[in-house]
Order: C-alpha cells, then sequence, then structure tokens
C-alpha cells in the first residue's frame, strides 16, 4: 500500500518514509498534500479537520509536516489559556524568539497581524495547526473568524489547520465567517485496526502469532471499544499472559486453540477492570507477575465505605428518604399513629419504583430534621453540631445544596449518595431502610 | 516629537478642483459640512438663545465697566481632564482635574472671564451614580462661578427619564425644544443652500422635501438624498458636461435606494434552499402559532418542502449551514450555533415581507 503519496513538489524519498508511517491514512493524506500544492503554491486559507477520537487527524498532520520539513507551528488550544500564549507560539515557532518578544503584555488581535506582517513574506505555505479547536469558541469572539482568514488579514502564505472532534456545524458565529475546507477522518474499520495494531509486533515472536492475538483482543474489545489508542494499550498489556504458556513449553505457537482458551478469560476480566481503570496498568502487569487470582484486587469503585459520624450516618438516611419518598407519605412512614389511611390511595400504582430512576427530589432544611428526628430513637437536642454535621456533609459532596440564593432561611439539599452506599450506612446502625423507601413497599 | 506640538495632518499636493459645471457647483453647496453663516427656519431659536446667552454673560460681569471685552471660552464637553485643559491648558487625571475644576467655580475671583460651556449628547455622560451631571448643573448654580451651561440631547424628557432628582432640580426650567423641519422649511433651507445655482426642478425639491418630512424631518438626509439625486442625474446623462437639470426621476431613484428595504431584495436574491427555509420557517410557525421554532421542528418542514418541490432532501448539515447564512444575514434570529439543532429560530422580519418577497417572483 505504501508509495501510494504521489506530488510533483516534494522530494520522492520523504515521500515515500511519510507513507510508511500512515498506514490506512492514504486517502485522506493524498487530499491533504494536494490540498497543499507545491510548496510556493498558496494553499487553502483554513482547512477544518473532523474525526472521532484517534482518527489519525494529528498523526497525518504531523507526519506530512515532519517528513516534508515544512515551516509549521503546531499548538493545542488546551495549553493556550489566553491569546497572548497562542499568539507567542505562533510568532516563535515562524520567526524565532526575538520576534515573539515584541508582543506587547496582552496583545490584542491587531498586534498579532501587525508584527506577523512586519516579518520577511513567505518563501513557502506556512502552516498553523491548532488541535482541540472546539476551545477557540470559547475565546474572544473574534479570535476564530480572524483565524479562518488569516492568509487575508496578513497577506502571506500561511494556512490555519484547525483539529477537532466536533463538527463544524457548532463552530460557526452567529456574524458568519470565511468558510473553510471541511475534511473527514473517517473511523477505522477491524481490518484496519487490525492491520495497524499488527504492525507493533513482539521481536521474540513470529508476526503471525501476534496478528493473531491481535485479532481475538479485537474480537473480545471490538464491541466496546475502536479506539485505537485504547485498545494499542490493552494488547500492550496483556500480551505477555498470552504469551506465558509459549514461554513456559506447554503449547506451540501454531496451537491456537489452547492460546485461545488460555487468554480469552483474561481479556474478560480485563474489560471489567483495567478498561474502566477500577485497577491501574501497573497493578494489572504487577498481578500478572505474581500469578496472582487476577482480579482478586479490590477496584477503585469497591471503596465505598467511608466512616461517619453516629448522627451525620442518620442524618444522611433522613436525607436519602427526604429525597426519594414522597412528601405526602412522611406521615405513614413516620408518625407513630397516624389514623387511617388506606392503602389503594396511598399507593399509586403508576408511580410505584419511579422514584429511583428520575433520580433525587429537593427537599427542604426542616423536612430533613422532622425525619431525622423520628428516625433517631431518644432525644436530641437541636444543637450547632447537627447542623454543622449538615453543612459538612454538603462539603463532603454527600448532600448537595440546591438553592444557593439564601443560607439561612429554608436551604434545600438534595442526597447524592447511591442505594448502595445508604443500606451499607443503615445496617452499621441497624436501621432497616428498606422498610422505609416508599419505592421497595 | 516636541511636547506641545500642534496636531496637523500631511497637506495635500494638489489643491482642491474647482467644481466644473453646476452640478458639480450643486453638490459642494449642499454638503452637510458646508454650514451657511445663518440658518433659515431656525431664526426664532437663535434669537431665543442668544438673548438668554447675553443676559447671563452681561448679568455676570455687570458693574465692571461699559467698554469690557467678553471673553468667553467655549467648550465642548467630553470629560473632566479636557474640559480643564480646554479652561487653562493643564494636564492632570481625572480625579485632580473635578477638584481643580471645582475649586475654580466656587471660589471668588476679580476678574473672572464668563465661559460658555456647550455639552453635547449629553446622554452619554449618565454613570450610575451621576457625579458628572451633577457637578456640569451644579456649578452654574454657584454665585462665583460665572459659568453658563447649554447641554444637548436628543429627547425632550431626559431629565426626568434617567437623572436622579437632585439633578434634575438643578437642571432649570429654560429648555428648549427644537422641531423637525416641516415641508416647506426643508424647501427653504434647499433653496437658500442653492442659492441661485439652478441645477434642480422645483418639483424635484418639493417631492424630496416633502418625502424627508413625512418620514423623520432629518435635514441631513434631505440634503445627502439631493447630492445622490445630482450623482445619478450625472451618470444617467450621455455627457457628463452638459447633464441638464435634475428632474424627478432621479429623485425618485435616489428616494428607491435610500429608504427602501435592503431586506426584501435580500430575500429575493438569496439562493433556492434558503427561499425554502424561509417558507419552513412561516410553516412551522403557523402550525405551532408561535412566533418561535427549535431548529429540528424547522427542519422537519423544511425536508417536506424538498419533497414537494421534487428536490433532493436536504441534509441536516446543509439545512444548517442554510439557516445560519440566513442567521448572519440578519434575516432570522439565532441563538448561538453551539446548541447545534436545538436553537430556536425567530424571523427578524416580519411575515408579510417573506411572504411578499417570495411571491413577487
Amino acid at each position: 500500500m505504501a508509495g501510494l503519496l504521489e506530488h510533483s513538489g516534494y522530494d520522492e524519498e520523504r515521500l515515500k518514509r511519510a507513507a510508511e508511517q500512515l498506514p490506512c491514512r492514504e486517502v485522506q493524506a493524498g487530499m491533504l498534500l494536494s490540498l497543499m500544492g507545491e510548496p510556493h503554491q498558496y494553499c487553502y486559507p483554513s482547512i477544518f479537520i473532523y474525526g472521532h477520537r484517534a482518527s489519525g487527524k494529528s498523526h497525518v498532520i504531523n507526519v506530512l509536516m515532519k517528513e516534508l520539513e515544512l515551516p509549521h507551528a503546531t499548538l493545542s488550544c488546551v495549553e493556550c489559556v489566553s491569546v497572548a500564549l497562542l499568539f507567542e507560539q505562533v510568532l516563535r515557532s515562524f520567526f524565532g524568539c526575538d520576534v515573539a518578544s515584541l508582543l506587547p503584555r496582552s496583545p490584542s488581535l491587531t498586534d498579532f497581524v501587525r508584527i506577523y506582517r512586519q516579518q520577511s513574506p513567505a518563501r513557502q505555505t506556512r502552516y498553523i495547526v491548532m488541535e482541540k479547536a472546539e476551545l477557540l469558541r470559547d475565546a474572544d469572539a473574534n479570535l476564530l473568524p480572524a483565524l479562518l482568514r488569516l492568509q487575508e488579514l496578513v497577506e502571506d502564505n500561511v494556512t490555519v489547520i484547525l483539529l477537532s472532534e466536533i463538527v463544524w456545524d457548532t463552530f460557526r458565529p452567529n456574524t458568519g465567517c470565511f468558510e473553510p475546507l471541511l475534511l473527514h477522518f473517517p473511523d477505522y474499520s477491524k481490518v484496519e485496526l487490525q492491520q495497524i495494531l499488527s504492525q507493533d509486533r513482539h521481536p521474540s515472536y513470529s508476526a503471525e502469532l501476534y496478528s493473531f492475538y491481535v485479532s481475538i483482543l479485537l474480537g473480545v474489545f471490538y464491541s466496546v471499544c475502536r479506539d485505537l489508542r485504547e485498545l494499542r494499550h490493552l494488547a500492550a498489556l496483556n500480551f505477555s499472559k498470552f504469551c506465558e504458556p509459549l514461554a513456559e513449553g506447554k503449547v506451540k505457537e501454531t496451537d491456537t486453540h489452547k492460546l485461545w482458551k488460555n487468554i480469552e478469560p483474561h481479556l474478560k476480566k480485563a474489560m471489567q477492570t483495567v478498561y474502566l481503570r477500577e485497577v491501574s496498568s501497573l497493578q494489572w502487569e504487577q498481578m500478572q507477575q505474581m500469578e496472582e487470582e487476577t482480579g482478586a484486587l479490590k477496584g477503585l469503585s469497591a471503596h465505598t465505605h467511608v466512616e461517619l459520624p453516629f448522627y451525620s450516618k442518620f442524618l444522611l438516611i433522613a436525607a436519602y428518604l427526604a429525597s426519594y419518598n414522597p412528601a405526602r407519605t412522611d406521615k405513614r412512614f413516620f408518625l407513630k399513629h397516624h389514623g387511617k389511611i388506606k392503602k389503594t390511595n396511598f399507593l399509586k400504582k403508576n408511580e410505584k419504583t419511579t422514584n429511583h430512576l428520575l433520580g433525587p427530589k429537593p427537599f427542604p432544611l426542616d423536612r430533613l430534621l422532622a425525619i431525622f428526628y423520628s428516625v433517631v430513637d431518644g432525644r436530641v437536642a437541636p444543637t450547632a453540631s447537627i447542623f454543622s454535621q449538615i453543612s459538612s456533609l454538603v462539603t463532603l459532596q454527600l448532600l448537595a445544596q440546591v438553592s444557593h440564593d439564601d443560607q439561612l432561611d429554608s436551604p434545600k439539599y438534595k442526597c447524592a449518595v447511591s442505594l448502595e452506599f445508604i443500606c451499607n450506612i443503615s445496617r452499621t446502625v441497624n436501621f432497616d431502610i428498606m422498610k422505609y423507601l416508599y419505592d421497595f413497599l | 516629537t516636541p511636547r506641545h506640538a500642534t496636531p496637523s495632518i500631511p497637506n495635500r499636493l494638489l489643491p482642491t478642483r474647482q467644481p466644473a459645471n453646476v452640478l458639480e457647483e450643486a453638490r459642494i453647496r449642499l454638503h452637510v459640512s458646508a454650514v451657511p453663516e445663518s440658518l433659515p427656519c431656525r431664526e426664532q431659536e437663535f434669537q431665543d438663545i442668544y438673548s438668554f446667552v447675553e443676559s447671563k454673560i452681561l448679568d455676570g460681569t455687570g458693574g465692571s465697566g461699559t467698554s469690557v471685552i467678553f471673553f468667553f471660552f467655549f467648550i465642548l464637553l467630553n470629560d473632566c481632564t479636557r474640559s480643564l485643559q480646554k479652561l487653562t491648558g493643564q494636564k492632570a487625571t481625572a480625579d485632580h482635574a473635578a477638584a481643580l475644576l471645582e475649586k475654580r467655580f466656587s471660589n471668588p475671583a476679580p476678574r473672572k472671564e464668563t465661559t460658555v460651556l456647550l455639552v453635547d449628547e449629553l446622554d452619554l455622560l449618565w454613570t450610575r451614580k451621576q457625579n458628572v451631571m451633577y457637578n456640569l448643573f451644579d456649578w452654574p448654580s454657584r454665585r462665583h462661578a460665572r459659568l453658563v451651561v447649554l447641554a444637548i440631547a436628543n429627547t425632550m424628557d431626559l431629565p426626568e427619564r434617567i437623572m436622579i432628582n437632585r439633578v434634575a432640580s438643578r437642571l432649570g426650567l429654560t429648555r428648549m425644544s427644537f422641531q423637525p423641519y416641516t415641508f416647506k422649511q426643508l424647501q427653504q433651507i434647499i433653496t437658500s443652500r442653492l442659492n441661485k445655482v439652478k441645477a434642480f426642478e422645483e418639483d424635484a425639491l418639493q417631492l424630496v422635501s416633502r418625502k424627508v418630512a413625512a418620514l423623520s424631518g432629518d435635514a441631513r438626509r434631505c440634503l445627502d438624498i439631493c447630492r445622490r439625486a445630482t450623482e445619478i442625474c450625472e451618470h444617467s446623462a450621455a455627457d457628463p458636461s452638459a447633464a441638464g437639470l435634475v428632474a424627478m426621476s432621479h429623485v425618485m431613484e435616489a428616494l428607491n435606494e435610500m429608504f427602501s428595504s435592503a431586506y426584501i431584495t435580500a430575500i429575493k436574491c438569496a439562493s433556492l434552499q434558503e427561499q425554502l427555509f424561509l417558507r419552513a420557517v412561516i410553516a412551522e410557525f403557523r402550525r405551532l402559532g408561535l412566533e418561535e421554532a427549535t431548529f429540528q421542528q424547522v427542519l422537519v418542514q423544511h425536508q417536506a418542502l424538498c419533497r414537494v418541490e421534487g428536490l433532493q432532501p436536504i441534509g441536516v448539515s446543509e439545512s444548517l449551514a442554510v439557516c445560519q447564512r440566513l442567521g448572519a444575514c440578519r434575516l432570522l434570529l439565532l441563538e448561538p450555533s453551539r446548541l447545534g439543532v436545538l436553537q430556536r429560530v425567530r424571523l427578524n422580519v416580519s411575515q408579510d415581507d417573506v411572504l411578499y418577497a417570495l411571491k413577487a417572483d
């Protein structure tokens, strides 16, 4: 496939080297090359490249820029928190530090354009590559329209290439702008992924073995993940486990079925642990070396046990009840002698089990305290410590304050913990929360 | 550069050309910046202001002899710093300048000239505490100030609307309103400007002044239209040196150029899909009974209209591009584009205008 890149303006050797580094992106790279034209020709003022994560946008641009040795400035809009940094980086990579220091302290777009125009005109097209261009929308309103027609503003052979995962439609400013050329990078297909992943094979094993390993890996992970970077990371992590039987001499390389039998449950476990970052990659590797039972380690999300003071636990329970029970059922749950309430109008059938799906409802402070007093046995004085525990629960993000307008006058809260968490807590204080939850009646 | 240099612009190398024919002569005379010595149709107002200022100046300097030469400064006020600079030639920061001015106007001094202060665009001096306005109207009421303030604003009820009480009370009652010109006055202004240069037909002048008087009574607008009409007349004639008089038709053309709405022309010249989109917007408004719809609601109508017209059904991106172009021309009012298909669409022109423009072809 290599050698497809052809363009009269550039050196054949370099094009060939670039093509070798761009597997499965020949079409896009060729399109870009033909857009760039020969080095001294004017390119389109702005090109907008979009595609999913890890579809090779930056890679293609970087390889072309590096291999063909084009003058370029690559900058990430995440780093450029202010326009000053952006202008400075562009000027520095085009003209050197001296010119960049000419910028005033808080430069405007006019300063940038003025200083740029003072420099010598380009002998070949200069490229400004901006990654994560979606952040440009949050910058000044004039920045994106100006960058799109920078060629016109500075009267120089310069092209701005914007890279983003978001489509152009949500970029367009309301006042209109120069329309860039849109270029889409499609996702890699399964075959292409296999081809790319098979390239980084282990030197001590044959290429066929590695590509067989990659196909097993894709068979497990392809349905949930098409991100090349993630897949490559997983492939590197689990390869040693795959080779274990070979190293021990139990099976031969040709015995594919046994290898598959060995690795598949391991990969399935990896999907639940290391892919979700429950277990860090380092821990995972250590586990493989120690020959431990993988997955025996507790993941990050299993550490949901929090030590709380006694009253804080009850406050949290009361908050959970207030959030997930409708207020009209409080009388039935928490009053001793509530009189007769007919069960039929108490339980509205269509309302059942919806509260836990709809999420917590806000409740006022008085309701929280009322439920708290009826849940706690024994008399509790409403001391300052009770109220400070409520506000520290908010700080711990176990409760969330909903209305921010007034702190003192009947603030509203929401309970922000899961059912599992609250069950654990109520078990420690011997409180059967299921009996009090309207949804589980 | 020297410290106290007089600001200047480079001189032109060639002198300006003298007018070659009648129309050019008329154009120079009708230029807005060519202010005549005496203003026609404002004699009464001129007299009122003149007597008011004269009485104040004579009061202020009364008793100091008969042959007093009145020094009076004429200040266009932008801010305190600038007015101090005008008065004494000092430069100072805003706070310091305010203090200096305060001192100047409150302390007695034996031989102080009367200052006439002319404040244009008074409403721009509005601040939240209104201390600039307060000072401005407080100074002339001091005993030793010898200050006459003339303020100019666009609205008659400005003191009642935006000024707080203590400012409004200092404004005094000498208020004067300039009525817009009637068509006769406008006609008189133009004829006095032209001053016997025969460039216009009588009817043409009357048409201009009647049209302008009916809309705004703006003399500048009137002069602009006349100048544009002379240009049209010059262009339409085969030989520019012998163009003849400006006729009714030329004036009509100029009036159309300046008064007709650009929106309808823009809709008429819009592309097919843009016109379809506008029709879809109106159809969706009719269906909802509201003056607002989200883009995705309009898109359904747009695609249906495409099918009715026998066109390829339009894609979401293309339709969004059409919508945003119309928004950039201000035919539609849109929310920020990052909301995507959820952005709400409103018309910036009336539905009747859109329908008229779409039907006319």
